[in-house]
């Protein structure tokens, strides 16, 4: 039997872990323009670690309480809990005397700790953690690829309802307010979508891929020089790329899928960056 | 004089100014009226921005009151470089972003929309640019681009923050053209922030002096306020006022302090 008659056959093993990741490349990549255009590329990378200490929190209390061990989605609504109070705690506290990326810092590195620490104190869940940190999609339960599907659509919905809102108060925050748009709210609006988008991915793919698909496929549809809206789809159909490939390179390499994600996802900002040195 | 006698647009009245719980100035009445062109001078950092984002009620007021006697449409035109231009935007898609209070939540912008996105470019001269990259324009042309952003609202208060800030003589002329032409053209009321007196000199109907740090305001017709005494005042040394070919120039005398 030949490597893809081996691959087809296990149709059951990846039809549920490729989709997911398909869902998630497809959300990521158009979230990370907005991540990568607001110049808050580290805020994706402290909310995927606040929603880590979520998971963390999460097993920690089935452990302390002698819940069952399988509660996907109790430890996903927790972790989806702490990414979006995180995401909007990010996005409003903004200390006059500190420059904003002190704040992100801060996050990242007590969420870092929290999540080292609660994984000592775990006794029997901290080796899943080590999949869900650095990413291994291999094994996602249906009701997980139904959570994923349900945020794409919510986080689908909200962008396409209200683009012009949150486009504007993220180009032009001072204007937008002087105009009597509400910026918080919008602001609000977009940090709730990502706070979703993260955990929900994450849980699938990890930590390392989540961050890798909000940032590479946005930045290499930047890279080539796209009008705006060409950027967003070209982000969306990069992060799928990168997601089916690095999935399906996995395989037939064997090698570690998260890993193998971000790697095939930075291969695609090679044709920005000839087209940056060409110019 | 402290207010025209029209109704006014949007007044302050015994307003205190300032950020979060600080203050900056106290005893602000300022109206802005119809057809006005009022310009805030005073030294950087004197508060004048933070004295027109209050008046448009972008900025809560620390006391007092902000009289609005109807629903105001307003065009805001910030400083351009607080403007990112990383953005992958056409000038044009840049002035549509100035009807999208107009349209409110839920309404995608329409062929009328478009049409007074290509009106508004037109009337600052700048018709050619729509399809032009923001990031890829001149500083003076994407001051036109914000002008016309603020256009597109139909406005009938124009905002402007420091429109001349950094621009070469041509430019500089030329934003003021604009912005001349503009409120000559009807009611719209032009409430534009500046520290180059030269740039309003010529173009304002009204100063008001803004200076936290001698905690002062004061609001008054050009003629009256344009004097060398007021001007000494307001910036802690000799002032000349000259008028050239019918243009006004105001110069600080150097090594004159008062």
């Amino acid at each position: 039997m030949s490597a893809l008659d081996g691959f087809l056959a296990a149709r059951e093993i990846w039809q549920a872990p490729l989709f997911a990741s398909l869902l998630a490349g497809a959300l990521l990549g158009f979230l990370g323009v907005y991540v990568v255009l607001r110049r808050t590329v580290f805020v994706s990378a402290a909310l995927t670690q606040v929603s880590t200490v979520g998971l963390v929190v999460g097993l920690f209390i089935e452990e302390q309480f002698h819940l069952e061990a399988e509660h996907a989605h109790h430890q996903l609504g927790m972790a989806m809990g702490f990414a979006v109070v995180g995401a909007l705690l990010l996005g409003a506290l903004r200390p006059r005397r500190l420059p904003a990326e002190a704040g992100v810092g801060a996050a990242w590195v007590i969420a870092s700790a929290a999540v080292v620490l609660g994984i000592s104190r775990l006794v029997h869940a901290s080796h899943d953690l080590g999949g869900m940190v650095f990413g291994n999609a291999v094994a996602v339960p249906d009701d997980e690829l139904w959570m994923i599907g349900a945020v794409v659509l919510v986080c689908a919905g909200l962008h396409l309802a209200f683009a012009k809102e949150i486009t504007f108060a993220s180009f032009d925050p001072e204007t937008a307010t002087a105009l009597g748009l509400k910026v918080r709210l919008w602001d609000a609006v977009l940090s709730l979508t990502i706070g979703l988008a993260i955990p929900a991915s994450a849980r699938a793919l990890g930590a390392l891929p989540v961050f890798a698909l909000l940032t590479l496929p946005a930045s290499a549809a930047l890279l080539l020089g796209l009008p705006l809206r060409a950027a967003f789809a070209v982000a969306s159909a990069l992060g799928v790329a990168a997601a089916a490939g690095g999935y399906l390179a996995s395989w037939f390499a064997e090698t570690p899928t998260g890993a193998t994600m971000v790697l095939v996802a930075a291969l695609a900002l090679l044709p920005g960056a000839l087209r940056q040195v060409r110019r | 004089m402290s207010a025209p006698a029209a109704t006014p647009l949007v007044a302050l009245r015994g307003a205190t100014i300032g950020h979060g719980r600080r203050a900056l100035l106290s005893g602000v009445e300022l109206a802005v009226v119809p057809g006005d062109f009022l310009a805030l001078v005073g030294p950087n950092g004197g508060g004048k921005t933070t004295l027109l984002r209050t008046l448009l009620g972008a900025l809560p007021l620390l006391k007092g009151r902000r009289e609005l006697p109807r629903p105001l449409r307003i065009g805001y035109v910030p400083q351009r470089d607080h403007v990112d231009a990383i953005w992958p935007l056409t000038a044009g898609e840049v002035v549509l972003m100035g009807r999208t209070p107009v349209l409110g939540p839920l309404r995608r912008p329409g062929p009328a929309d478009h049409r007074l996105v290509g009106e508004a470019l037109a009337r600052v001269g700048s018709g050619e640019l729509a399809s032009r990259r923001y990031a890829d324009l001149s500083g003076g042309q994407r001051q036109r681009t914000l002008i016309a952003r603020a256009l597109a609202a139909e406005p009938e208060l124009l905002a402007v923050d420091e429109p001349t800030s950094g621009m070469d003589p041509a430019a500089e002329l030329s934003t003021m053209d604009v912005l001349q032409g503009l409120h000559a053209g009807g009611a719209l009321a032009v409430v534009m922030v500046s520290h180059r007196l030269d740039a309003v000199a010529n173009a304002a109907g009204r100063l008001a002096f803004v200076d936290q740090e001698r905690a002062l305001f004061r609001v008054g017709p050009l003629d009256e306020m344009l004097q060398p005494g007021p001007l000494s005042a307001l910036y802690g040394r000799a002032v000349e006022v000259r008028s050239e070919g019918g243009r006004r120039t105001v110069q600080t005398v150097p090594g004159v302090r008062r």
